[in-house]
């Protein structure tokens, strides 16, 4: 059985965030639930200044705060390695969201389906799209997946439910890289098999050194970071998004 | 038509119980039921090839429909631009597709103009009617009358310029709001149609004077393909120095940071040149043999020449030859012409041209220009020596079996040029690589994709500058002779036609994908002018907030689901050509452009015929023979592409790119790729190190009567000069920037709520230290003032302060694209443009009537 991981390639990235919307476009995640996030990072002082980027997707950790937590199995650790969560089982206590350090929980306080940026109720569209809410969704999400034929892909799924970053388990159960990964215009996302030793991710972390985010907390991150160092409490955030909710 | 990239759904359907597109998962208890297997079809999924509509590089997309409904845009693996991946931009405009608040039908104005509109639905028929009646008329009058503007073609400007040619009309593009004076000052140098980019491949040390590596494009491509190419660059160890006010733009690419003030690009480019020559880095062999360095220039400043072969005839330019120690015509066998010293011949005093500017350049040393670029004479010093080191003079590489100079030096460079001084800045940058024997090496200055001479390589050479009536933006005319044809001097001129010797005002407006009021320098100057059309028509999927105040007609434009090309493709190393296929039928009421150009041009009765449209179009896309449309039938828009993709050879027609959507053609050759490579090099022009044209326009200019705010900026060499905006009073004590944002594209992505959730406000970036002498913090809302040196109009705009420490203290910057489109929710509250701040009038425009994004401005709280 695989066990898979992502290398986040700092050096690389150029925070422009298309994976950002390239994970809610192809998770269908509603206004303001950004899975994957890109922090763009400011330090020094004039002139002696640093400008860095840092995505984020979920840590996947293999000893996650969140499942812990969870009172009803919601949230639940999958042998390949990713931290899922099954939205038919979840009952919105949000424990997962106050144990996690990472702050990767997001909570549909709205219906989805009223909560996806515009009015798709147009009857114009609807004589195209049937009235599919909303008109990009896509049908991979509503399958079952893993052995246990679990609810745990995509978002948008009910008000009143936690989502997270899947790694995209819809995509990676049939051989594809998350959506982050296979979309990164400057390959700064690397994903696949730890287990492997000749997998790209293998490779990257014998060859770089790298670090893991909040790893003096426990909590054994599946998401790697090369070319870089973490942001310390020096670092300021700049041009955060502050979403519309 | 289309591709299957995955079966999967074939095996999991089945067995998983499928749930179709729908409704299902809506509601809150629905979500707990999954449909009964078997109660919906199978998913069909198709991969349809087509390509971004957003950006300028027109990158090549997969489309995922299911069942006939497009799901995701995923960048096309083999298109060598982008190779996989979209920006944000390509993965977000699926929602512009379905978008309900797109302009769904035509639409005719019920109110005046000048506010908000006001609008009646109307058939296809009847908005085609009214539009076609109007211009039929303008034509009948004068065709002068009709002004044809469009902001960016989305593939080759084909039928654009058909139609422009087969109405009559005068067309504006939105060049100079771009980097137009460098094109400019690139055509009249080096005769290469572009701005400034290196050699990614073999490129060692990088200025990035002012590329905003991490949000926007550079020359000719809009964002993804540069950076792609930088990163390999940098792995392979290109050192990059990061010559910009702001360093956000660069990111951590940069390995040094030379905060310049705004505006003063020209004066550090002459240091560098003026310690270029000192300490004699220079490239003899290229200058003497490859440029007019060696032309021997007379007192006068104009070239000694031999004596006229014909009467026509100029006779040619002369060279003091070392070997025989006489003047002779520049290319003679065997001469070894003279760079430096003084001689005389035919009894006048002469000296080469490199002699003239390097006497030129004696004055702009480190040491001035540190004082106005306020950059330390040490590090000038030692960047002109790291150029001189890294450019390898001397060396050469194979490259395709053929030896060539190696050069690994080049300026990316692009919208640095829109600056006041920013021709002659771009023309100094150019000399600079010029002196390093860069141009068009390996590793070293690259212009276009290709080695292409361009037209305007003669043209801007021998401008006939002539008296009025001029045309509307001043073509050929003492103001400005290098024109790149502005639309905010026709909105001047359109309010002063007297002023600048027009005799006529523009009475119709057909305004294709652009928006000039909040894209365009100085909004309300466009506000005044454009009152004045009598009739203006928008072709556009969104309800532009041009068109919202001024448009009488509103005709839907498709998005991405039309048929548009030929694109090219080409990555600078791999050429490629690529199409717009519609993945889907065009949404609501909208229809492709062409579709919509031909119903216009036969309405109006300018369709068929020799000198119709259908005749413009053969022209343009140079159908001939059995492939051209014949001229009494109006075709398909797909058999147009059909036609065009059989003259090039391709047997399949258009169904090879309805099925693949790119051709790659292959590597590029090194004699496709360098000037050097050609034979003889160059083609045998000689770059001109001295503009002997420009002092001609300036006397010319002179002679005619324009005031010297016109002239003074053509000099044969670039000239420090202070800047216009630097006599406003010393209370507007800052210089304000602007900048793009890698979420937004001109006017079509500001309103894309996936992207105006990553960036959905206005602002003003401020450096920290500034801001609290001011009493602003971090999130006030404060004014930004602007002032017109020359007029005293002030004029300001309410924003949110933000804190940055990379930006110099004396410098605010605001972005671009806010406020661009009209009604929609999206759009709601995201403040005012920065185009309100900026001038597009004489002081703060180059000498080719480009724009400039610079103005000093006050900050205070609001």
């Amino acid at each position: 059985m695989a066990r898979y991981a992502m290398v986040i390639d700092l050096e690389r990235c150029t925070g422009c965030r298309a994976c950002v919307e390239a994970c809610k476009v192809e998770n269908n995640t509603p206004t303001a639930n950004l899975w994957m996030y890109v922090f763009r990072f400011e330090e020094g002082e004039y002139p002696n200044t640093h400008v860095w980027f840092m995505p984020r997707p979920c840590m996947h950790c293999d000893n996650a705060p969140c499942v812990k937590v969870c009172p009803v199995g919601a949230r639940y650790k999958r042998l390949d390695g990713l931290t899922a969560t099954d939205w038919e089982r979840c009952i919105g206590c949000r424990y997962c969201e106050v144990a996690c350090p990472y702050g990767v929980n997001y909570f549909n306080w709205k219906d989805p389906a009223e909560n996806y940026y515009l009015d798709w109720n147009d009857e114009d569209l609807a004589a195209v799209t049937g009235g599919t809410t909303p008109p990009y969704r896509n049908p991979d999400l509503d399958q079952p997946y893993g052995s246990e034929q679990r609810r745990v892909a995509g978002g948008g799924r009910a008000k009143g439910v936690i989502e997270k970053c899947t790694f995209c388990v819809h995509r990676v159960e049939q051989g594809l890289l998350p959506a982050c990964v296979a979309n990164c215009p400057l390959f700064a996302l690397h994903f696949g098999d730890l287990d492997d030793p000749n997998s790209t991710v293998s490779r990257l972390l014998r060859r770089k050194p790298s670090f893991r985010l909040l790893e003096e907390q426990g909590t054994q991150p599946r998401v790697y970071y090369i070319g870089g160092k973490p942001p310390t409490t020096e670092t300021r955030q700049i041009e955060e998004v502050k979403a519309r909710v | 038509m289309n591709i299957t990239r995955r079966t999967f759904l074939k095996g999991s359907a089945a067995a998983g119980g499928t749930l179709i597109a729908g409704r299902l998962l809506s509601g809150e208890l629905e979500t707990l039921v999954a449909a009964p297997p078997g109660a919906s079809p199978a998913l069909a999924e198709e991969w349809v090839p087509t390509t971004c509509w957003i950006g300028k590089q027109d990158c090549g997309i997969l489309a995922r429909r299911i069942n006939g409904r497009v799901i995701s845009l995923e960048g096309h693996p083999d298109h060598p631009r982008n190779r996989g991946t979209l920006c944000p931009k390509g993965i977000a405009q699926i929602m512009a597709l379905y978008d309900p608040n797109r302009v769904k039908a035509p639409m005719i104005r019920t109110n005046e103009k000048g506010v908000p509109g006001k609008w009646r639905q109307v058939t296809w028929d009847e908005a085609l009617n009214l539009v076609a009646e109007k211009i039929k008329a303008v034509r009948q009058k004068d065709p002068r009358l009709f002004v044809w503007q469009k902001g960016r073609s989305k593939a080759k400007a084909f039928y654009d310029k058909a139609f422009v040619k087969a109405a009559g009309a005068t067309k504006l593009g939105h060049g100079t709001y771009c980097s137009d004076a460098g094109y400019r000052a690139a055509e009249y140098t080096i005769g290469l149609h572009g701005v400034l980019h290196p050699d990614f491949r073999y490129t060692r040390y990088l200025l990035c004077w002012g590329w905003n590596v991490t949000n926007a494009g550079g020359n000719k491509f809009c964002w993804l393909t540069w950076p792609q190419q930088l990163i390999q660059a940098r792995e392979r160890g290109m050192k990059m120095v990061v010559i910009d006010p702001r360093l956000r733009s660069a990111g951590h690419f940069a390995d040094e940071w030379l905060p310049i003030r705004p505006g003063t690009d020209l004066a550090l480019a002459l240091a560098l040149c003026s310690t270029l020559v000192e300490q004699g880095t220079i490239d003899r062999a290229y200058l003497q043999n490859h440029t007019n360095a060696p032309f021997l220039v007379k007192e006068d400043g104009f070239f000694l020449r031999a004596a006229p072969e014909g009467e026509e005839e100029e006779g040619k330019p002369l060279v003091w030859d070392e070997a025989s120690g006489q003047a002779v015509p520049f290319d003679t066998e065997g001469v070894q012409p003279a760079l430096e010293g003084e001689f005389t011949v035919q009894n006048s005093k002469v000296k080469p041209a490199f002699q003239v500017f390097k006497e030129h350049l004696a004055s702009y040393t480190p040491e001035w220009a540190a004082e106005v670029c306020d950059i330390p004479a040490d590090i000038i010093r030692r960047i002109a020596r790291e150029l001189g080191e890294n450019a390898r003079i001397g060396s050469t590489i194979v490259v395709d079996g053929i030896t060539l100079p190696y050069r690994p030096v080049a300026i990316m460079a692009y919208h640095m040029t829109q600056q006041e001084l920013g021709f002659q800045a771009a023309r100094a940058m150019i000399m600079l690589m010029m002196l390093l024997g860069a141009i068009e090496a390996v590793g070293g200055q690259r212009i276009d994709l290709t080695w292409k001479i361009h037209k305007n390589w003669e043209k801007l050479d021998r401008v006939e500058i002539k008296d009025p009536p001029y045309n509307i933006y001043l073509k050929d005319s003492k103001f400005f002779p290098i024109n790149s044809g502005s639309p905010s001097v026709m909105a001047k001129v359109m309010l002063e036609p007297e002023k600048y010797g027009v005799d006529y005002t523009p009475e119709v407006l057909m305004l294709h994908m652009v928006n000039p009021m909040p894209s365009f320098t100085d909004e309300p100057l466009h506000m005044e002018a454009y009152k004045q059309f009598k009739f203006v028509v928008a072709i556009d999927p969104w309800l532009s907030k041009t068109a919202d105040l001024f448009a009488d007609v509103v005709l839907p434009a498709a998005t991405i689901e039309k048929y548009e090309g030929p694109i090219k493709a080409s990555d600078q190393y791999t050429d490629a050509v690529a199409f717009r296929i519609p993945p889907m039928n065009p949404l609501f009421q909208s229809r492709g452009e062409i579709e919509i150009y031909m119903d216009i041009a036969e309405r109006a009765g300018f369709l068929y015929g020799e000198k119709g449209y259908l005749a413009h179009l053969n022209k343009e896309l140079k159908l001939k023979d059995e492939f051209a449309l014949p001229l009494d039938r109006k075709p398909s828009v797909r058999e147009i592409f059909d036609r065009w993709a059989r003259a090039q050879g391709i047997e399949e027609g258009v169904a090879f790119f309805e099925k693949n959507g790119v051709k790659v053609k292959g590597p590029v050759p090194a004699k496709k790729y360098y000037g050097y490579a050609q034979e003889p090099p160059f083609n045998g022009i000689r770059h001109r190190l001295y503009g002997e044209s420009l002092l001609r326009y300036r006397q010319i200019m002179q002679e005619k009567g324009a005031d010297e705010i016109y002239w003074r900026d053509y000099t044969p060499l670039p000239t420090w000069r202070p800047l216009t905006m630097d006599q406003s009073p010393p209370e507007y004590d800052l210089y304000l920037i602007s900048f793009k944002k890698i979420e937004f594209k001109q006017s079509r992505a500001s309103q894309i709520p996936l992207l105006a959730e990553l960036a959905p406000q206005q602002y003003l970036e401020i450096n920290p230290k500034t801001a609290r002498e001011r009493g602003i913090a971090d999130g006030d809302e404060v004014w930004v003032e602007s002032h017109n040196a020359l007029t005293g109009e002030t004029r300001r705009v309410k924003v949110v302060a933000r804190y940055r420490e990379s930006i110099r203290p004396d410098t605010v910057g605001m972005p671009h694209h806010y406020g661009e489109v009209a009604r929609h929710p999206w759009a709601k509250g995201q403040g005012p443009t920065a185009n309100v701040l900026f001038f597009g009038t004489e002081g703060y425009l180059t000498n080719t009537a480009d724009a400039t994004f610079h103005v000093k401005v006050r900050v205070y709280k609001a």
